[in-house]
């Protein structure tokens, strides 16, 4: 169990490997995320980011340590994966909404098959949430016929509507146009003044810096620095963050 | 407008061809003296002679004008034999009947022996076609799981069954499996024709799985969905539509393989052809017209499901 009822997140000692043993894409990672929280990851190309994110719903699989999540085991062998994936939305860089689905469809599809609600309440609420995206009026529209920034905030009220106490984002905005990524920007500092417990992997240094509790800085499969934004960007307390940061910012 | 003459020029050549080919095909018959004779094929599509109703055994006959029956009582027999349907009575009441005469004629519509066998390619055709399908989901699912023993056994029975001709497998079920286990003919057939086509509608439906980005998997899974829900509401409805011109080639395909289930005597509409090449002397108008029907039956096919396929493309 956890030492505060407040971590919504804990993960211990977690490693994880790619290809056979061959790659450490994670190196004892240790970290919680608390209740509400608003925690950015940051980090160069390829240093576990994603990984770490798809660990947390267990998309990836890790070979040792424990992801607690909601009080919640992960890895016991009592755990009900499905279950405790309803609690955790997640929104993909690349949207993967589903094409033969209009975006109403798409929100309605996980409450009405998997929660089992009733379709009255699935529907009314699967409408509240397109409304609170902007997307009022593209209901009936098929994702094809949506602009890169309007599927992605689908993709934001799919997963919402499974009632999740968790958000996970993989750099939502990085496949969207420069003018598209405001719009969705705009709608995860919403989720986050609402007190969303919210996991974000991104570039987006300005929202970072405005809407984080916490930034978290990787390379390598290791968890770097741990900060609040203001250390984190005035401060970097490790050398390999101010050389990251001076590259990018 | 250059372009355009040279396009009506080239199908000009092209119904050109069409006509010297027709008329090779009719020069070489006259060639051997074929008597083109269509007219022969009619009554073995549809038969609109008039038919004899004739005794089955000697009796005496009774007819009743009023309720438009006639009533044959046959000799040793307890129960009479009764005609309730025929247009003209060719005996009157208290003849003397003996078996094999005629009592009286219908003229009615009679389908012939090749519609017979037309009907009999077609539920051969939909039962195999039912059966492929569900197979060739279980073995496809079964290809891709992330167990070696299921994967090992549709590998297995995809590359078996890819590996040896039809006809042969057609032999084994009715010969072998089909003594073994006691199967009709119609039965053995549907079931080789089924384990053959099924085979092939794993492999298309493997292929359609496999070419859904992964990230729909992953959507699905992260929503809550199990895999099977995620399946069947994600991944298996896109695959779907994917798989639909191969699946159609498939099942154009299993038409047209369904005639050698005629070589087990399954009177198809190739083994019904065969007979009435032989009652009606007219193999080539036999053949063409038997030909004709399958195209009419491939073309049924692929015409609904460019229906279906259209009717699907509504969210591209
Ligand atoms: N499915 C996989 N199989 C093998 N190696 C993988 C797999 N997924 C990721 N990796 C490797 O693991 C490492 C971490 O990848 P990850 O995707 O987590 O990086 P990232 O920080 O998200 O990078 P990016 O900013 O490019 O998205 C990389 O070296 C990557 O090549
Ligand atoms: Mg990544």
């Amino acid at each position: 169990m956890t030492d505060t009822a407040d971590n919504i997140i804990v993960t211990i000692d977690v490693e994880k490997y790619y290809n056979n043993g061959a790659l450490h894409a994670l190196k004892t990672v240790n970290t919680t995320v608390k209740r509400g929280e608003v925690v950015v990851i940051v980090g160069p190309s390829g240093s576990g980011k994603s990984t770490l994110l798809r660990t947390l719903n267990q998309l990836e699989t890790i070979e040792s340590g424990t992801i607690i999540v909601d009080g919640v085991d992960m890895y016991d062998r009592s755990t009900n994966i499905n279950k405790l994936r309803e609690n955790v939305g997640m929104v993909f860089q690349g949207f993967n909404l589903f094409p033969h689905k209009t975006a109403l469809e798409n929100v309605m599809l996980a409450p009405l098959k998997v929660a089992k609600r009733p379709l009255a309440e699935v529907t009314e609420h699967a409408r509240e949430l397109m409304y609170k995206v902007g997307l009022a009026d593209r209901m009936e529209n098929y994702p094809s016929q949506l602009s890169g920034g309007q599927m992605q905030r689908v993709a934001i009220a799919r997963a919402l509507a499974m009632r999740p106490d968790i958000m996970l984002f993989d750099e939502p905005t990085s496949a969207l146009d420069p003018e598209m990524v405001g719009e969705v920007l705009d709608v995860m500092k919403s989720l986050a003044a609402e007190g969303m417990t919210m996991v974000v992997v991104t570039h987006e240094m300005g929202f970072a810096r405005e809407v984080a509790d916490r930034v978290l800085f990787m390379e390598e499969g290791a968890l770097l620095v741990d900060a609040s934004p203001d250390v984190f960007f005035d401060t970097p307390p490790h050398a390999r963050l101010k050389q990251f940061l001076s590259k990018i910012l | 407008m250059h372009a355009k003459q040279k396009t009506w020029l080239w199908n000009a050549v092209f119904i050109g061809i069409v006509f010297a080919l027709s008329y090779s095909v009719y020069f070489a018959s006259q060639k051997i003296e074929y008597n083109w004779r269509w007219e022969r094929v009619v009554p073995y599509i549809i038969n609109t002679d008039a038919q004899e109703i004739t005794a089955p055994g000697d009796g005496t006959v009774e007819i009743d004008e009023r309720n438009h029956q006639l009533t044959l009582v046959v000799d040793g027999e307890t129960t009479p034999f009764v005609v309730k349907e025929y247009t003209e009575l060719q005996v009157s009441d208290g003849d003397l009947i003996f078996e094999g005469d005629t009592l009286a004629t219908l003229e009615q519509w009679q389908i012939g022996p090749l519609i017979d066998g037309l009907i009999v390619t077609i539920e051969i055709s939909i039962y195999s076609l039912v059966i492929a399908l569900v197979l060739g989901l279980v073995i496809g699912l079964m290809r891709i799981s992330a167990n070696p023993m299921l994967r090992n056994m549709a590998i297995l029975y995809i590359e078996v069954i890819r590996g040896t001709p039809l006809l042969v497998q057609i032999f084994i079920m009715y010969f072998f499996i089909g003594t073994v286990m006691d199967l009709e003919r119609f039965t053995a057939g549907v079931i080789a024709l089924s384990v053959f086509t099924g085979a092939y509608v794993a492999e298309i439906i493997r292929s359609g799985i496999q070419s859904i980005p992964v990230g729909q998997m992953e959507a699905a899974r992260s929503l809550g969905m199990s895999y099977p829900k995620a399946m069947t509401f994600i991944i298996l409805p896109q695959a779907f539509k994917r798989t639909l011109p191969p699946m159609a080639g498939q099942f154009i395909n299993l038409i047209k393989d369904s005639s050698l289930v005629s070589v087990i005597s399954i009177t198809d509409l190739t083994k019904a052809g065969r007979e009435v090449v032989s009652g009606s002397f007219a193999p080539f108008e036999v053949w063409f017209t038997v030909a004709l029907l399958y195209r009419v039956l491939t073309s049924t096919l692929s015409w609904a499901i460019q229906r279906l396929e259209k009717r699907l493309s509504a969210s591209d």
